[in-house]
């Protein structure tokens, strides 16, 4: 028997499918002006039994697929145990928000921050700086990584920032010192957010920012604790609803 | 979340269900064709019983509505508070039948928007600006609250040609004192579990409560009763016993700003306690009676209000410390509406308060009358939800 997790985030949408706690099958798909229609072409052929929806567009999907919802807070939990069992602080960034939940020793959520309705901070914010300083994500983050110092960038808003990276790189900057600070402006963002929860070991970072090498590192840096990157960190939240699916509707299995 | 059961009648039953504003708005013009004059009033601390005493009737002035903002911000600064933003855009677009109604205003110094903004506005009516005392613990705060008090007396009693004894102020203590009863005896339905009254039932009867005179609340309070005994009676209720019970604290919420009570009543939360000014804040407490000093009396108990102006506001602690015995809310949700620094500031003491105290999950909700926000509170009202 199988169970389906669907995450549709603002950027992209993730199925995960599991029989008997272990994954099947993964899916990712971009969201598009129609997330409707991506779920429909994700599911095709994958073997429909019980499906829970989170992110953004759980609640469109709602009406149009045979599914129940449960909010980002409670997947990403879930997911965060199955991948690292000793987790105690979830960390996601995705495209347009950033969460930071902290678990009790059973995995039950204790707290949880998220950023304010702005983008600010998140894959997407990155996603503009990147363009801005004319680089692809990938250039954008080997850029930083590369970079002996860093240009401090002080505006948050994604509109702000542009036009600040913008008059940086008309003063001469060089780009791979924008391209570090940028990302120590998120990741000192971020850890701001992460210690209004309690920071507890071991952390996990999940969403598609996690999967930037420059951000763990700065948070790391800026945290002074190690965090866990796992395997594919944009499914955590889709696994966490194929899991949460699993108990609900099979007692555990 | 709707009530447990079918086509239950509304607890104010007229022609303006679901529309506490256009009641207010008759009510107010019946008294005004009557002879009487209006004074707009923006905040809970305006004296209703000297209001009351010099025979006004007090109108609350839009300030709600997300429609008045583009025409605000061609003056105000965008990164104001909306409510700010909004009742002047209701001025300057001539849009708040209130303020059209009003006579006078009565306005007051709780914070610097406020009082900005009311010297762009002061131009259209008589308007008299309160300065309210923000250390409320000081010894001098109660005589220079009380005196601000009496200059408001004479000059409505100039602006109205009316006059205003030390007797009719102590007779509007006895109603305000009279109708707060009303008002909690209304409020313990909430307090019940399951909750047998609404969010938004409480809302109305509390919007009407704060303009209405006592006496002309009696047949509906007579009413209101008569149902909420009778739904008892047939074990009508809100929600369900394991509906999660919400108190909502902070900023005061009305028009667009309810988005927030309604995205927690869609996920399943019941809201039973309003702690706002716009909720249950102005019915809580009682006025002394017969001290000889009416004014005084009535200055010591509107500066026991908890608005997050006040330094240090210890008095809010304690309130949410009564209101969660009574209430018995399973989370604690705070509404901060954009750019209020004071509640947002505060909003830190509460948090550790409601955790730390109380062992409540606390929620704090930046927000303001627009609602390109709704679904990201959704996600974290759902969320507060799912933690439980």
């Amino acid at each position: 028997m199988s169970f389906i997790g669907l995450d549709i985030g603002s950027r992209t949408i993730k199925l995960v499918a599991c029989e008997n706690g272990t994954v099947v099958l993964r899916r990712k798909a971009l969201t598009s002006h129609d997330p409707l229609a991506v779920c429909r072409s994700l599911l095709k052929d994958a073997p429909e039994v019980s499906i829970i929806a989170t992110g953004y567009g759980r609640h469109l999907v709602k009406g149009y697929l045979p599914c129940e919802t449960v909010s980002e807070i409670k997947a990403f939990a879930a997911g965060a145990r199955a991948v690292l069992p000793s987790c105690r602080t979830v960390l996601d960034i995705g495209g347009q928000d950033t969460k930071a939940i902290s678990l009790n020793e059973n995995g039950r959520i204790d707290n949880f921050q998220m950023n304010d309705k702005c983008a600010a901070g998140t894959g997407r914010f990155l996603e503009i700086m990147a363009t801005a300083l004319g680089l692809s994500l990938d250039d954008f983050m080997a850029s930083a990584l590369s970079a002996e110092n860093a240009h401090p960038i002080n505006s948050m808003c994604t509109v702000f920032a542009e036009s600040e990276v913008i008059s940086t790189i008309a003063r001469g900057v060089s780009r791979t010192a924008i391209a570090l600070g940028i990302h120590q402006a998120i990741a000192a963002r971020t850890v701001t957010l992460l210690e209004r929860v309690s920071v507890a070991d071991d952390i996990l970072f999940a969403g598609g920012v996690a999967l930037n090498g420059c951000m763990k590192e700065q948070v790391e840096k800026m945290l002074h604790h190690p965090i866990h990157v796992p395997e594919d960190p944009q499914m955590i939240g889709a696994l966490g609803c194929a899991l949460i699916a699993g108990e609900k509707f099979q007692g555990g299995k | 979340m709707p009530f447990n059961v079918a086509d239950v009648e509304p607890i104010i039953n007229d022609e303006f269900v679901g529309e506490p504003n256009k009641r207010a708005l008759q009510y107010i013009q019946t008294k005004r064709s009557e002879g009487m004059p209006v004074a707009g009033i923006y905040c809970g601390y305006a004296p209703m019983e000297v209001i009351r005493a010099v025979g006004a009737v007090p109108a609350i002035l839009c300030a709600f509505a997300n429609k008045t903002i583009a025409a605000a911000e061609a003056v105000l600064p965008a990164n104001l508070c909306p409510l700010i933003k909004s009742s002047y855009g209701f001025i300057a677009t001539d849009t708040c039948p209130f303020f059209a109604l009003s006579d006078a205003i009565v306005a007051e110094t709780t914070c610097d928007g406020k009082k900005k903004m009311f010297e762009l506005i002061s131009h259209y009516k008589p308007m008299f600006v309160m300065d309210l005392p923000q250390l409320p613990d000081e010894k001098e705060a109660e005589a220079n609250w009380a005196a601000m008090i009496t200059k408001l007396k004479g000059f409505m009693e100039e602006t109205f040609g009316n006059s205003g004894s030390p007797a009719r102020i102590e007779e509007e203590i006895k109603a305000t004192n009279e109708k707060n009863r009303l008002m909690n005896r209304f409020f313990d339905y909430a307090a019940k579990k399951p909750p047998v009254l609404k969010w938004s039932e409480a809302y109305e009867l509390a919007l009407l409560a704060q303009i209405a005179y006592t006496r002309d609340l009696h047949p509906i309070f007579e009413k209101v009763f008569k149902q909420l005994e009778e739904r008892e009676m047939k074990g009508v209720c809100y929600g369900t016993g394991s509906s999660p019970r919400v108190l909502v604290t902070g900023c005061p919420v009305g028009g667009d700003s309810a988005k927030v009570y309604k995205i927690i009543e869609e996920a399943g939360g019941v809201i039973v306690a309003m702690d706002a000014c716009t909720g249950m804040k102005p019915f809580l407490s009682e006025i002394e009676e017969d001290t000889g000093d009416p004014i005084a009396a009535v200055a010591r108990r509107y500066l026991q209000l908890p608005c997050s102006c006040m330094t240090p506001n210890m008095r809010r602690l304690n309130e949410l410390d009564k209101m969660i015995a009574r209430f018995r809310p399973d989370v604690v949700v705070e509404v901060v509406l954009h750019a209020c620094h004071s509640y947002n500031i505060e909003a830190y003491k509460i948090m550790n308060h409601a955790k730390n105290k109380h062992s409540l999950p606390y929620l704090k909700i930046e927000t303001d009358y627009s609602d390109g926000d709704v679904e990201q509170i959704r996600t974290r009202v759902e969320a507060l939800f799912d933690s439980l």
